[in-house]
């Protein structure tokens, strides 16, 4: 907002025949940083991709990221999902009243934990989570100069600092997502029990009525995809963090901002490619 | 420090995997060691079924629909797994068949005898038996198909409605309206009369009542009178009882023969007077005709006026001779 004024500020001083011009130098340099960003996140990517031969180098710390990132995690995932699944079927039986069988309540909890509240909701959480930890860690790191110490000893920072961190969100973050996904249909399927007026019989009925094992899967490999997102982003932001403890802090904010942005360009980009691809 | 953290996350990892696939499992209800028997079944088209959906014998959950594929010979074929311990009805046949009105199907497993009476159903299922292990199957009408014949229907029902309305003017609901006031006080003219007259039939069956009563008197009587006879035949009574009747009999015998005589001279002066009468009538009927001499007399009218013409010319004549005796008599001696 604050750039696009300046900018208008900026074209409206110019005047005259120069205003054209001006117009789309303006627009031209808006459009190029934007594909520099998406080409250094690209050229990062394959960078992280390449560092990930170098095993002896982020062996030793993967387990320590997944426990950091992963089972660190596990709390609030299951705690999202424990109240998600719980309002969801108290949502469902109140949309349902009359019109629809209340059994269908379970298939609502069902798919739709299942299918993308779990997934998007788990992710969203761990982008704050885990995003501004990375972002915070890592640019902590850059302005105090131990990446460059690091560089200096002979160490990727890249095989030391962001390929245990990708590989750990892409592999606990399904963990995480799965965890979510049994405690919040379990949740709802309580809550359908205790709160409504719903069988146990009749809950897991319409769970199982549309239930498909495709729904799992699409769930994990989303949350797989958001893990692999979130942490690339963290780590980006962080190692190009600059200008000491503000900086930091921007990096963090950025980190989080871009990653919440990305679960949900991601989870469109997955809905349109399997779920729509899926159907036809 | 590193091995308790690839403790921590193995075991984390593991407890999520085995619960996820746990839950998958159960769920969608798998059959780990094969503890189902599979049945398949062979269908022209399967409609809405889709995989996972239930089966069910004699409106008892007894298993899913796994597996729907295309098959030789147009057919498709439909692989269900059922619990061990459900028996098959003799004679199976499957019918795929929505089970509520939002989407769902289901496959009805149940006996050739307990079909429903649909030609449709008949056929398909006569058209797909026959095939070895495979049951032959029929698939119902989704509600879709069935709402739009009901739409079908309506939209004929709306037409008819239409003509009605068309049919159904003013002067027809005012002849209606006229019709029911006048049934109004028809009904109430009866239910008047049927008033009047309870009195009368209050009446009729009082007087039925005691003539009933009167007969019951009169049987009294009679019973009384028969115990009598049966008790003067005993004294001899009835012999002169008897005796006096076949006399009066006699008298009567008599008196009858006499009147038959009578009758027959009375009979023959009868004939006597018709023919009379006939007679005369004949003769009037002549005289009314202008028939004789006498009809001539009593029907011409210028007979009449000649007489009397004459009758005057003869007063003239007489009177002249009176008056002028010479001019008619003449004496002449020599």
């Amino acid at each position: 907002m604050t750039n696009a004024s300046s900018v208008l500020q900026e074209v409206a001083l110019q005047g005259g025949r120069e205003l054209p011009l001006r117009v789309l130098s303006v627009l031209g340099g808006a459009t190029r940083r934007a594909l520099e960003g998406i080409g250094e996140l690209a050229r990062f990517t394959v960078r992280t991709a390449e560092s990930v031969r170098d095993i002896r180098t982020w062996g030793p710390s993967a387990t320590l990221q997944m426990r950091r990132l992963g089972v660190g995690s596990l709390p609030i995932g299951v705690f999202i999902a424990l109240f998600t699944g719980i309002v969801l079927s108290l949502l469902a039986s109140y949309s349902f009243t009359g019109a629809v069988p209340l059994y269908f309540v379970g298939t609502l909890v069902e798919k739709t934990i299942t299918l993308e509240l779990a997934p998007v909701l788990t992710g969203l959480a761990l982008a704050g989570r885990v995003g501004a930890n990375i972002a915070a860690e890592l640019g902590t790191m850059r302005v105090t100069e131990q990446i460059d110490a690091l560089e200096t000893l002979g160490y990727d920072p890249h095989a030391y600092l962001v390929v245990p961190r990708v590989l750990a969100g892409i592999v606990m973050f399904p963990v995480v997502v799965g965890a979510a996904m049994v405690m919040g249909v379990a949740s709802g399927w309580v809550a359908s029990i205790g709160l409504l007026d719903i069988s146990s019989a009749e809950f897991v009925k319409g769970m199982r009525l549309f239930f498909s094992a495709f729904d799992v899967r699409y769930g994990l490999v989303k949350a797989s995809s958001f893990g692999f997102m979130v942490t690339l982003i963290g780590s980006v932001r962080g190692l190009r963090a600059g200008g000491g403890a503000e900086g930091v802090g921007r990096a963090a904010t950025d980190a989080v901002v871009y990653s919440a942005v990305m679960i949900l360009v991601l989870d469109a980009f997955w809905a349109i490619i399997w779920l729509l691809g899926s159907q036809r | 420090m590193k091995r308790t953290n690839d403790y921590f996350v193995g075991v984390v990892v593991l407890l999520v995997i085995l619960t996820l696939t746990g839950a998958t499992l159960w769920v969608k209800q798998t059959d780990i060691g094969e503890r189902r028997s599979k049945v398949v079944a062979r269908f022209r088209d399967v409609g809405n079924a889709r995989v996972g959906n239930a089966v069910v014998i004699r409106g008892v959950r007894a298993g899913t629909i796994e597996a729907i594929e295309l098959a030789r010979g147009g057919w498709v074929h439909v692989r269900m797994t059922l619990d061990r311990s459900m028996q098959l009805p003799g004679t199976p046949v499957v019918l795929l068949n929505e089970s509520s009105l939002f989407g769902e199907w289901q496959a009805t497993i149940t006996q050739r005898s307990a079909l429903p009476h649909d030609e449709t159903v008949q056929a398909q299922i006569a058209e797909s038996s026959g095939g070895d292990d495979v049951l032959p199957g029929a698939t119902l009408p989704d509600i879709a198909k069935l709402t739009a014949v009901a739409g079908q229907i309506a939209g004929d029902v709306a037409n008819v409605a239409g003509r009605v309305e068309v049919a159904f003017d003013e002067r027809a609901a005012r002849e209606l309206r006229s019709s029911i006031r006048n049934f109004a006080d028809l009904s109430t003219t009866l239910s008047h009369t049927v008033s009047a007259h309870a009195g009368d039939l209050d009446t009729l069956s009082r007087g039925l009542q005691s003539a009933v009563s009167s007969l019951n008197r009169t049987a009294l009587s009679a019973a009384q009178i028969a115990a009598r006879v049966d008790s003067s035949s005993t004294t001899g009574e009835i012999r002169q009882i008897v005796d006096d009747m076949a006399h009066a009999a006699a008298e009567l015998r008599r008196g009858s023969a006499q009147i038959r005589l009578m009758s027959e001279q009375l009979s023959r002066t009868q004939g006597r007077l018709d023919s009379f009468l006939t007679n005369g009538d004949s003769v009037l009927v002549k005289l009314n005709s202008g028939q004789g001499s006498l009809g001539l007399l009593l029907n011409d009218p210028s007979l009449y006026r000649n007489s009397d013409s004459l009758l005057t010319q003869l007063r003239g004549l007489v009177t002249e001779v009176r008056t002028n005796p010479k001019k008619f008599v003449s004496v002449r001696i020599f």
